[in-house]
């Protein structure tokens, strides 16, 4: 939190400084970015994070392994399995705990909802941010549905505190599949709906196309990950390049933009969740019966030593890097989070665009406050 | 029945013989004319504004409806007979609500901005044909006044901007002004078009114009596209809402108003809505003659397939960007105008 | 390629203090003041080319802190952790924002909650706390406002 952010004292006469956030329709959350503006176009810009600073890392510190799981859902409130999985993974693997295959399928499955439900929300946000307001409801109404399908595995709706170490709390609902596969049926000309109410829309292409240019090297300097460093043109998902759990069974595509401007970013957004879509169907389909959670100590008293786990959350690489000290308790937390990279690259490749675009380009990173604050 | 039916499909004799009628009263008890006629002006005045006003409410719970249609809600439903009155709540929650005045606004700009937006939209109803002879003040440069008139919200806009003391605001007072100014132009163009073609700058006169040909919708489609595109710009709505970007500038010229004044913004927003429509089925749908129905009843109809239409859009796009906007309109719709323009005089001529 | 290769690798061109495994992961003790040379090392010609994070932990009991850096390679999808040791006194650390761009803001992080100081960084400011906090994540943080229950 920074009181005059030092470059913008240096100021010329055309200039002036407007203060985006910590209340604004559009940061999505309590973030403020501070614009130096020339008329509407953006001069210099300096985003000031940490206005919900709640010291996770330092709560986590004082909490028993079990009792952590519930603090990642709150990091990412959209995408809060994948950060139950990044921080179960990290106690599994210190303790070397093997999951029952149906627990991975499982896992996979509600990972994939997962990133289904929070693409959907970022699509409909997008709209918001750049005036469509009428995308929003449609992507609801299928968000609504994936909802109520992982409410009734897990229980809720937002913050799923889904995992567990070792597996699952429960099995899965009985009804869980055959609703699945209804809803997969027609996801997919549903999501050709968005496409053409929104993304290919034509005043949508012209503000998006060719603004907010982000090119690899930059993007894989500044640590970027998931969607929008896919859009600049790198294949990287850590689904394929460092396949954990069962994604290595999988037949999927790594959806890549070319140019990395912000419609890529949001092309790639739209592709995954069709992958994501095929990526559910094959694991309904080789769904195993068995276990749904490993044998666990009662006691979780890992060994002592150092991890770091990672998954591919909705927004990127989600990473957990613990130290453990042989207590009940870890030695330290530190959750690596990818909206924390991925705004931290937006000054260099907002400057010289309107406040519009700032809006759109802000909206295709797709942040979430929290995670960047913990 | 008879009066009745006169009255509807013939209102200008009726209405004179009435006048006269009381004219000639009034001298009978021996009182100036004059005084007659500002009381029927006055009469005049208040009725149009009432309906206006009403017409509004009812404008507002229209396109809230067509918005809830076309986003699978259902709208409001809740207060009154399928929540007809639900404006009716909301103009009067607003109308008692705290009247905030921020610290550091300028406060005559401030507190007159409302007005010198509200004020001229309702003014230029007095030359709107609403029905065969129901003019309010039939002027023999009807079109030229609307134009001039409607030019004045600007400086309400900007006046806001400014008076707010807030950037935000200020960028949208600035937004406007670029944007109501540059689609001015396109839509003078389209309208002088029209001129053209009926020889006259009356408003009764361009209705009566289109009654023995087509309407001008036909010969100038694209003139009535190019006004549609202008008009929705000029009105503010998406997508050419920039003045009050809510997810840029949190809501532009309007950020600091609240209560009253605000209510003043909105309700005027929502007049210049019909207005605009009400002009483009005057100048190229034929105003108020069809078949079978009242006069009033058809330029209502058609007043409101036009709204239908601009809602339409609203709901449908996404917002333009201020560059884009600009070198929309003067890199593509000014051309177009022009050409229109140019045309229509070449075919007329020869 | 495995951790003994990385490590031959490094061990090239630049001084390895001390070197461990940890679940498969090489695990580097580098000298403080080489930490920039090494970080373009990876980067350029290991193809290191993702810094995960940089975080630090503190070790009271050695009077150590540590700061970790987590590199990543894309290509063959190893990790690799370089570690420097730091006097808890004394935390004092060149930055790598001229290698890494990503160092910035994760630079400014643990100099906020671990109190060490990035020599050389463009903008040390805070990043998340308010003023007033001075290192919260050290192990011997105390909260001011923060009164312990009453043994019971």
């Amino acid at each position: 939190m920074i009181k005059a952010p030092f470059e913008m004292e240096k100021i010329s006469d055309e200039e002036y400084i407007l203060n985006m956030g910590p209340q604004h329709p559009s940061t999505h959350g309590v973030l403020r970015i501070v614009l130096k503006l020339d008329g509407e176009v953006v001069t210099g810009l300096y985003p000031d994070v940490g206005y919900i600073h709640s010291s996770v890392e330092k709560m986590c510190e004082n909490k028993k392994f079990e009792m952590i799981t519930p603090y990642t859902d709150r990091l990412d409130y959209l995408s809060a399995v994948n950060y139950n999985w990044a921080y179960v993974a990290a106690v599994e693997k210190l303790m070397g705990i093997q999951l029952p295959e149906r627990a991975e399928y499982m896992r996979v499955m509600l990972a994939e909802l997962n990133r289904i439900m929070s693409h959907l929300l970022w699509y409909s946000a997008f709209g918001m941010d750049v005036g469509a307001l009428t995308p929003i409801f449609y992507a609801f109404r299928e968000r609504e549905e994936v909802i109520d399908m992982v409410e009734g595995m897990t229980g809720g709706r937002l913050t799923h505190h889904a995992f567990r170490i070792g597996g699952f709390k429960n099995d899965l609902q009985k009804d869980f599949l055959s609703r699945l596969e209804k809803f997969l049926a027609k996801f997919e000309d549903r999501i050709c709906e968005y496409e053409a109410l929104l993304i290919n829309n034509v005043i949508l292409t012209a503000r998006t196309k060719g603004v907010g240019i982000l090119d690899k090297d930059t993007a894989i300097n500044y640590g970027v990950t998931g969607p929008v460093l896919r859009g600049s043109g790198c294949a990287i998902d850590l689904r394929k390049n460092a396949p954990y759990s069962v994604y290595s069974k999988f037949d999927f595509r790594v959806c890549t933009g070319k140019n990395g401007d912000t419609w890529d970013r949001l092309k790639v957004r739209m592709d995954e969740m069709r992958e994501s879509a095929k990526i559910l169907k094959q694991a309904a389909a080789m769904l195993p019966a068995g276990e749904f959670c490993a044998k666990v100590p009662r006691v979780i008293k890992p060994a002592p030593g150092e991890v770091y786990t990672k998954v591919e959350s909705a927004r990127g690489e989600f990473g957990v890097y613990m130290v453990s000290d042989g207590t009940e308790k870890p030695y330290r937390i530190k959750f690596r989070s990818p909206s924390f990279s991925n705004l931290s690259v937006l000054k260099e490749i907002t400057i010289g665009s309107k406040i519009a675009d700032v809006v759109a380009i802000m909206g295709s990173l797709d942040l979430v406050i929290p995670e960047i604050d913990r | 029945m008879a009066l009745l039916k006169e009255l509807l499909y013939n209102s200008g004799k009726p209405l004179s013989e009435f006048s006269s009628w009381m004219h000639a009263i009034w001298a009978g008890w021996g009182m100036p004319g004059f005084l007659l006629d500002f009381i029927f002006q006055l009469v005049i005045v208040l009725a149009v504004t009432a309906v206006l006003v009403l017409n509004a409410l009812w404008i507002i719970y229209y396109d809230r409806k067509i918005s809830a249609l076309m986003q699978i809600r259902k709208g409001p439903n809740r207060v009154g007979p399928f929540g007809l009155l639900q404006t009716l709540a909301d103009t009067v929650k607003l109308l008692i609500k705290e009247d905030v005045n921020p610290k550091k606004i300028d406060i005559l700009s401030f507190w007159i901005a409302p007005l010198i937006i509200f004020i001229p939209t309702f003014a230029v109803f007095l030359v709107l044909p609403f029905g065969n002879g129901l003019v309010p003040a039939d002027l023999n440069i009807g079109i030229l006044y609307i134009i001039a008139i409607t030019g004045l919200s600007v400086i309400g806009i900007l006046a806001a901007g400014w008076g707010s003391n807030n950037k935000y605001s200020l960028i949208g007072g600035m937004r406007s002004a670029a944007q109501i100014v540059s689609y001015e132009i396109p839509m003078v163009l389209v309208i002088l078009a029209v001129v053209l073609m009926s020889g006259t700058m009356k408003m009764s006169g361009i209705v009566a114009a289109q009654s023995n040909r087509v309407w001008f919708v036909v010969p100038q489609f694209l003139g009535f596209i190019i006004f549609l595109i202008a008009g929705n710009a000029e009105v503010n709505r998406a997508p050419f809402d920039l003045p009050e970007a809510e997810s840029e500038l949190v809501a532009g010229f309007n950020t600091e108003y609240s209560a009253m004044k605000f209510a003043f913004f909105y309700l005027a927003e929502y007049t210049n809505l019909f207005l605009t429509s009400a002009v483009a089925a005057t100048l190229f749908l034929g105003g108020w003659q069809g078949p079978f129905l009242p006069p009033i009843v058809w330029f209502f109809i058609k007043t409101y397939f036009v709204i239908t239409i601009l809602c339409w859009i609203r709901w449908t796009f996404p917002r333009i960007r201020v560059d884009q906007l600009m070198e929309f309109s003067w890199k593509y719709l000014l051309p177009l105008a022009l050409l229109n323009l140019v045309v229509t005089a070449v075919i007329l001529k020869f | 390629m495995n951790f003994q290769e990385i490590l031959e690798k490094i061990k090239t061109k630049h001084e390895v203090l001390e070197s461990k495994e940890d679940l498969g992961v090489l695990n580097a003790y580098i000298a403080t003041a080489k930490i920039a040379a090494v970080a373009a090392f990876m980067k350029d010609e290991l193809k290191f080319e993702q810094l995960n994070f940089i975080t630090a932990v503190d070790f009271p009991a050695n009077n150590a802190i540590e700061v970790v850096y987590h590199f990543f390679s894309y290509e063959t999808a190893d990790s690799v952790v370089l570690r420097i040791k730091l006097d808890r006194a004394k935390a004092e650390v060149p930055t790598i924002s001229g290698v890494f761009k990503t160092a910035d803001w994760h630079e400014r992080e643990a100099s906020e909650m671990f109190g060490i100081k990035f020599s050389g960084h463009p903008d040390l400011n805070r990043l998340l706390l308010p003023d007033g906090i001075e290192s919260p994540l050290r192990k011997d943080y105390k909260n001011p406002d923060m009164t312990p229950l009453p043994k019971a």
